[in-house]
């Protein structure tokens, strides 16, 4: 493992499950991965593969009809260690954390901003509640950060409303909201799935240029390949509750070693490589949250499967950064 | 719209028995006029004209503030209203206050507290609410409070000893309280579903990752976004309370419009009635305009709208 | 911390996860929404208990309602009498089931009418537009700018009071607000993708409208439907206290009311108006009751 230095979060073992309609569902299902400062890890996977949880877990933003199992979410902030699965949830220490230190940014910018408040006044409420600053003070600082994310004549804007801002404009509003209180970590969910493709680009550059100037962890949840493939620092690939496979981008995008994996590179089609790609679908589809597989629950979606698999493998250190849970790994790539 | 209101309510009155010139003079003069004169008077107010030109007749002397002349007492319908309508008033606004606070109030605690008893009590008393007839609650309230345990007076606004206004505040109490009652029923059921549509939605979520604590989140965020639909809603039921005023003011000898509305009925006095019920229309219409405004004012989305 | 109670549910509900005791059951989802809900239950309950003991009246009580008995005026309930006699020796049970018959009926029934004539022309009208929906649309704005009791008061005043007159002074008040239901329904189903499908197989307007896309509007009307019972119930009882409803020879549950008007009745001889205010209480509550769970099942948003 790493040297706890570089690391601005740990998630270890962690198991949330939803009890709505009086079912259990298993929705986070033993994961482990760490958040290195100043690098990006891009969480993937197909939609309801539990990543969308995993976030809102460490943020202690669950619904009520939830709760976290077991595992621990260790924040290693400055010197101290802090275990947020032991906060209580919307305490008075997570809410110290929640904005200043850990800061959230949401799939649609239309439904995350409230409707009728100006985006000036939600972007100063984070300010006013985790620092000190005058409201002349909070009023300049909310129009440099408007400035900061590209926004465009940032002293008219602070005073509108988002209904009348642009996609683009409303998530980098979103953006300059999470940032304001200059934040260790970042978490993204899905910031631009609602997005055109040339804002899409826009953002990730924001991003980019946000991890490059102020050190910060960012965690970006997505279920697009070429999104990994071009800011990714680490990969954790997650199914059904599962991380499946996790390293540095070169260890899984270069040397993918799990099925699933694999199987989501072939089926993209990359940008320049001619019409003739060999796109290949994913057979089957994901399952039934209450009804899974025993076992590995990508079995029978996989080509390798076989008895072995009705066991759930455990996680094998390929090297020291790149981790799978497979019993065929070895089939899948030569070393 | 009003227009075409005072039209029908103009051509319902001509329908009546009862000729428009004996419903404009005083009964004093009517008294002792003779049949010639009656012809000349109604020659010369037009009667024998069309139709048309006396219902334009009629309604510019309705605008000039002449609404003519009750059939029953021969007083000056305009002298009636303007007796009566400050009491309606009075009993409306307060039991309005009152129902849209409490209402309110305890539908954010309802939906804060969704599940638990506290919210299954309210919502099943919610239903009771406006399940009970008005009447009959009042009735019972009048009983118990009134002359069991007499704590409040029996009925009536004003007592000729009452020189203040804390004075008659004892005799309000019963009457809105009764003709709040449906109104803070249905206010707090919208609230409380209002509140529990906004509370699960996205910018909630996005509030609270911003760690700002949990009342400000709810009232602030949430009920502040949730009021829009609730006063629309209520804005709907306003004609309920304005109507609801005519039986409670029956039942407590609150003299007011409603009051005097039913009085006409029962009377058959048709001038009365007519002018009575357009001007409860004028009002409803008023009330509806006034909600429009209220609401463009708390949403700034629908400010954009109308740009 | 999360509070204890819901701790221990989340366990068991775990444990019985895991050892598959729970199975998801594709039944008829919405009749079984409204069996669990219990109000919705208790309510279908009294609606068919207190009906029923209208439409029997005569074999649960001998005596009959309109029947002067200056013998037994004024009795306290007793065994011969279960709500006691009247100021004219009437018996008040029997003339509770017996006016039960019909406020019910202008209650229910006008209710019905009106749903059934705001449906037609709605349904139409929200589909397909044209002249008769304009003038529909204008009538009813008319009728919805008057508060109903005024309104009802001023038809009243006008026709003069009778069973019948009641009956279809309710029906024009009501049906405007069915009408706009339906309307507002089509409107939006009309957008739907199966509407257009079924308009290019050529199938005719008059179908498409009433056999497929009616059943689908139903739902928010059957809802509406129990309001407006519930809504005509305590108007007609509020008009018939006020003895401006139905005629007073008449039994309804308003008019059984009317005698509270007196202060002395008031006072002194609660058995002959106060259980009948509860019945009426009882049967709008149940009303109530029926139109929540219809409307909590009939609506998609809902979550467990």
């Amino acid at each position: 493992m790493e040297n706890n230095k570089n690391i601005a979060l740990s998630v270890k073992d962690l198991k949330t499950y939803f009890y709505t309609n009086n079912r259990c569902n298993k929705a986070v299902n033993g994961v482990s991965f760490d958040i290195e400062k100043g690098k990006t890890l891009c969480v993937v996977g197909e939609s309801g593969c539990g990543k969308s949880v995993t976030a809102s877990t460490i943020m202690q933003l669950l619904p009520t009809l939830s709760r976290i199992e077991e595992g621990e979410i260790t924040f290693y902030k400055d010197d101290e260690k802090i275990n947020i699965e032991k906060l209580e949830r919307n305490g008075q220490k997570m809410r110290e954390i929640r904005g200043s230190d850990i800061a959230m940014i949401f799939q649609d910018p239309m439904t995350a901003l409230n409707p009728v408040f100006t985006v000036g006044f939600q972007i100063a409420e984070n300010l006013k509640y985790h620092t000190n600053m005058n409201k002349k003070e909070i009023r300049e600082k909310t129009i440099s950060l408007l400035d900061d994310m590209g926004i465009p004549l940032p002293e008219q804007r602070v005073d509108e409303y988002p209904h009348s801002y642009s996609g683009g404009m409303r998530q980098r509003a979103m953006i300059a909201m999470a940032m304001a209180c200059n934040p260790k970590i970042l978490i993204a969910d899905e910031p631009t799935t609602a997005l055109d493709v040339t804002i899409q680009a826009q953002i990730f550059e924001l991003m980019d240029n946000l991890k490059k100037n102020y050190n910060t962890a960012i965690m970006l949840i997505t279920h697009d390949m070429g999104v990994v493939a071009e800011l990714a620092d680490n990969v954790a690939v997650m199914y059904m509750g599962n991380i499946v496979e996790s390293g540095t981008a070169d260890d899984v995008l270069r040397r993918p070693t799990h099925p699933y994996t694999k199987a989501l590179l072939d089926s993209v089609p990359v940008l320049g490589r001619g019409r003739n790609q060999d796109i290949q679908p994913i057979k089957g589809s994901t399952p039934d949250p209450y009804d899974r597989p025993v076992g590995c629950q990508f079995a029978p979606r996989c080509s390798f499967a076989d008895n072995t698999c009705e066991v759930m493998p455990e996680i094998t250190n390929i090297s020291s950064s790149h981790d799978v849970r497979c019993h065929k790994y070895k089939e899948i790539f030569q070393y | 719209m009003i227009f075409v209101i005072s039209f029908l309510v103009y051509f319902g009155l001509d329908l009546t028995p009862g000729d428009a010139v004996s419903h404009m003079i005083s009964p004093e003069l009517a008294a002792t006029i003779t049949a010639e004169k009656l012809e000349a008077m109604r020659e010369a107010y037009g009667l024998n004209a069309t139709f048309l030109e006396r219902y334009w007749i009629w309604l510019t002397s309705c605008l000039k503030g002449d609404f003519g002349y009750s059939m029953a007492g021969g007083v000056a319908i305009k002298d009636i209203m303007v007796k009566t309508i400050p009491a309606t008033l009075e009993l409306s606004i307060v039991a309005l206050i009152i129902s849209t606070i409490l209402g309110c109030s305890l539908g954010i605690l309802s939906a804060l507290k969704k599940g638990s008893a506290t919210d299954s009590g309210l919502t099943v008393a919610g239903m009771a609410g406006v399940s009970i007839p008005e009447f009959f609650f009042a009735l019972v309230a009048i009983l118990i409070f009134g002359m069991h345990f007499q704590w409040l007076p029996v009925g009536g606004r004003l007592l000729p000893h009452y020189e203040n206004f804390l004075d008659r505040i004892p005799n309000i109490v019963m009457p809105s309280l009764v003709l709040a009652l449906a109104l803070t029923a249905g206010a707090m059921r919208y609230s409380r579903s209002s509140m529990l549509d906004v509370l699960s939605r996205e910018f909630i979520k996005t509030a609270r990752s911003k760690g700002l604590p949990e009342w400000r989140i709810n009232l602030l965020h949430g009920f502040r976004v949730a009021l829009t639909p609730v006063v629309v809603l209520i804005g709907f039921r306003l004609p309920l309370l304005i109507g609801g005023s005519t039986i409670i003011e029956q039942v407590f000898q609150w003299p007011g419009i409603g009051n005097m509305f039913i009085r006409s009925v029962r009377a058959s006095d048709y001038p009365l009635v007519m002018m009575i019920s357009l001007m409860y229309v004028f009002v409803v219409l008023t009330a509806s305009l006034l909600i429009d405004l209220l609401t463009a004012l708390i949403d700034p989305r629908v400010r954009l709208g109308k740009e | 911390m999360k509070t204890n109670s819901l701790n221990k549910k989340f366990d068991k509900i775990r444990f019985l996860e895991e050892n598959n005791k729970l199975v998801s059951k594709d039944q008829n989802r919405l009749l079984n929404k409204f069996l669990n809900n219990k109000l919705a239950v208790l309510g279908l309950i009294l609606f068919t208990i207190i009906i029923l003991a209208t439409i029997f009246a005569p074999l649960l009580s001998p005596y009959d309602p309109l029947k002067v008995d200056l013998r037994s005026m004024r009795q306290p309930p007793s065994l011969d009498h279960w709500f006691g006699t009247d100021n004219t020796g009437r018996d008040v049970f029997s003339r509770v089931l017996y006016g039960g018959r019909v406020s019910i009926f202008v209650g229910l029934g006008s209710s019905l009418m009106a749903a059934l004539i705001g449906l037609a022309i709605g349904c139409y009208g929200g589909y397909r537009g044209g002249w008769v929906d304009v003038i529909a649309l204008r009538i009813s704005e008319i009728f919805t700018s008057f508060p109903q009791i005024i309104l009802v008061l001023l038809l009243v005043s006008i026709t003069g009071q009778s069973l019948t007159n009641l009956f279809v002074i309710f029906i024009l008040t009501g049906w405007g607000g069915m009408y706009r239901l339906s309307r507002a329904r089509m409107l939006s189903l009309r957008e739907e993708e199966y509407v257009q499908a079924l308009e290019s197989f050529g199938i005719s307007t008059f179908k498409i409208c009433y056999k497929h896309m009616l059943p689908n509007a139903l739902g928010p009307v059957m809802v509406m439907i129990t309001l407006s019972t519930a809504m005509f119930i305590l108007t007609e009882a509020g008009l018939s206290f006020l003895g401006l409803g139905v005629p007073l020879n008449v039994p309804t549950w308003g008019n059984i009311l009317n005698v509270a008007t007196d202060i002395v009745v008031l006072q002194n001889y609660w058995w002959m108006w106060a259980p009948v205010g509860i019945v009426i209480s009882v049967f709008v509550l149940a009303v109530n009751f029926i139109g929540d769970g219809l409307r909590d099942s009939t609506d998609p948003s809902q979550q467990g």
